[in-house]
């Protein structure tokens, strides 16, 4: 089993006339875990994806995808051979039936696993003999996550796919997810859904306006995030808690609020060391460490 | 697979603009065939038939204009140009796949109609020889591979699902009007598939040889230069 990073971006660029929608993007994305893309609308997530997968040139920077060089167009079609993409857009060819659109996917991918197309055509209760264009959003939805699923890649790259599915459909691409990536597949998802990127992601990449802000294990984020809750008398001074890890201090009367990404000891030995009258250390939710990296950059 | 997506994807604008030139141009035939003279000769019947050839000629590159509507950047503006391009092709291939189901719409487009002209002309007791319908077909396919050309290329530069047709049909347009000028009328790829320069044979409306292999060289060397721009085009976008 390679240890290569499946992704892995340096100083990655993307500018749209004025407009830069990544700039100076550097990732690694191990492989045979599921990693979820976290970022708010415009951060530049569809863009760094778009720029992974070809579909957009890099302005600067370099990386690769399962070992090919983005940019090189020779490459990039080499690797799409092991990589599956489902968009955050639903559309596929409306003019083609579900059949005909399995069976023309299946003729670019030798490796196709007819076992788990009927598994998911069961499952997602998929009308062979409609047109594309008749299903329904999350029906179209379901379409697009067999066709990537069914291929059974080395590198399945989501964008927003729990979008337009109920709460079972959710619950079948989570399980499914989960069980891909137990067989092999490395999982590459943006999500906005932060509940379902904590049951399933073992890694966290944060992108906010075009730039990597947080990527690490979502085990270790929330080993190491703290939110430290001091009550003083004497309410000290806030420098006195500028540790190596604190990432964000707020003060009001006599208690005072400590956001850190680690060395919560340290804190916590500082606060007694200024008589706190209490102490309150609590882990913190990965929606709260996502908004506190935002909203600090 | 490619060649067969592009069929599925144009197979509704094909179909409608077969039945269509099939329709228009044998009931041309047929509305001038009673509206003959039964003692007109040949020659002046030829004449039904190069009618019948213009008509359809401009038909032609008005349902190759549509046809040509669609690809990766219509395909952009619907949303499905992200599932497209995540194949394991390049986008040469798509291109290529495109213009090839192109081009041999194209073809069929000239000959089952003219085929059909013909047919309909037959059971008048009216004869058109094989070589002068080939002749005919050739001017119309040749000339009319710079409209086939045009179009594939305003396909790939017009951002907008129904923009490119528009803009094809208003620079068909704009050839017709501007090169319709008796002094203009040899730069005109409309004016030579009508087959109406120098090769017409005024008394007895037949094209005469030798085939005009220069000018059909110029009209598909322009359509495939014009063809390479498109797919240049589609290789250095972004989507």
């Amino acid at each position: 089993m390679s240890h290569a990073p499946v992704i892995q971006v340096h100083e990655l660029k993307k500018s749209f006339g004025r407009v830069d929608a990544v700039c100076g993007l550097n990732m690694s994305v191990a492989p045979n875990r599921i990693t979820a893309f976290l970022g708010l609308n415009g951060a530049g997530k569809s863009t760094t994806i778009k720029m992974l997968l070809g579909m957009i040139a890099p302005s600067s920077g370099e990386g690769t995808v399962l070992g090919r060089r983005l940019g090189d167009p020779a490459e990039s079609v080499d690797m799409r051979k092991y990589v599956a993409y489902v968009s955050e857009q639903q559309h596929l060819y409306d003019y083609m039936t579900v059949e005909q659109m399995i069976r023309f996917t299946k003729s670019f991918h030798p490796g196709w696993h007819g076992e788990i197309e009927q598994k998911l055509l069961r499952t997602y209760e998929l009308p062979l003999n409609r047109k594309v264009g008749a299903l329904s959003k999350g029906m179209r939805r379901k379409l697009a996550l067999l066709l990537a699923f069914a291929r059974k890649p080395e590198l399945l790259i989501l964008d927003e796919p729990s979008d337009s599915l109920d709460p079972i459909g959710i619950e079948q691409l989570l399980e499914s997810m989960v069980a891909q990536c137990s067989e092999g597949t490395s999982i590459f998802f943006s999500s906005h859904q932060i509940a379902e990127v904590e049951r399933v992601a073992d890694d966290v990449c944060v992108i906010h306006k075009g730039r990597l802000v947080m990527n690490g294990s979502l085990d270790d984020l929330r080993q190491s995030y703290r939110q430290i809750d001091l009550v003083f008398n004497a309410v000290p001074d806030e420098v006195e808690f500028r540790l190596p890890g604190v990432e964000r201090i707020s003060t009001q009367g006599h208690q005072m609020r400590i956001f850190a990404s680690g060395n919560s000891e340290a804190v916590v030995e500082r606060a007694r060391a200024f008589y706190a009258s209490s102490i309150d250390v609590a882990p913190i939710g990965l929606r709260e460490i996502f908004l506190e990296r935002v909203k600090e950059n | 697979m490619l060649w067969y997506k592009a069929w599925l994807e144009t197979r509704p604008r094909y179909v409608i603009s077969l039945v269509g030139l099939v329709f228009l141009s044998s009931l041309l035939v047929f509305s001038k065939e009673r509206q003959v003279d039964p003692r007109m000769v040949g020659g002046d019947y030829n004449l039904v038939l190069i009618e019948a050839h213009m008509a359809l000629a401009t038909l032609w590159v008005l349902a190759v204009t549509l046809l040509m509507m669609g690809g990766l950047v219509r395909e952009h503006a619907a949303g499905s140009s992200s599932f497209t391009l995540a194949l394991p092709v390049s986008r040469r291939r798509l291109m290529a796949a495109r213009i090839g189901v192109g081009v041999m719409q194209g073809i069929t487009l000239a000959v089952i109609p003219w085929c059909a002209m013909a047919a309909v002309a037959s059971i008048f007791g009216r004869t058109f020889s094989i070589p002068q319908i080939l002749f005919h077909i050739l001017v119309l396919l040749s000339g009319g591979s710079a409209f086939f050309a045009m179009a594939l290329l305003v396909s790939s530069l017009v951002e907008g699902e129904y923009t490119s047709p528009v803009v094809s049909f208003g620079i068909v347009f704009a050839v017709l009007i501007e090169l319709g000028d008796a002094k203009l009328a040899r730069f005109s790829p409309l004016i030579f598939m009508f087959g109406l320069d120098e090769h017409r044979d005024k008394r007895t409306h037949l094209l005469l040889g030798p085939i005009p292999w220069l000018q059909v060289a110029i009209w598909v060397s322009l359509a495939l230069l014009l063809m390479w721009t498109a797919v240049k085009v589609i290789e250095r976008r972004d989507f």
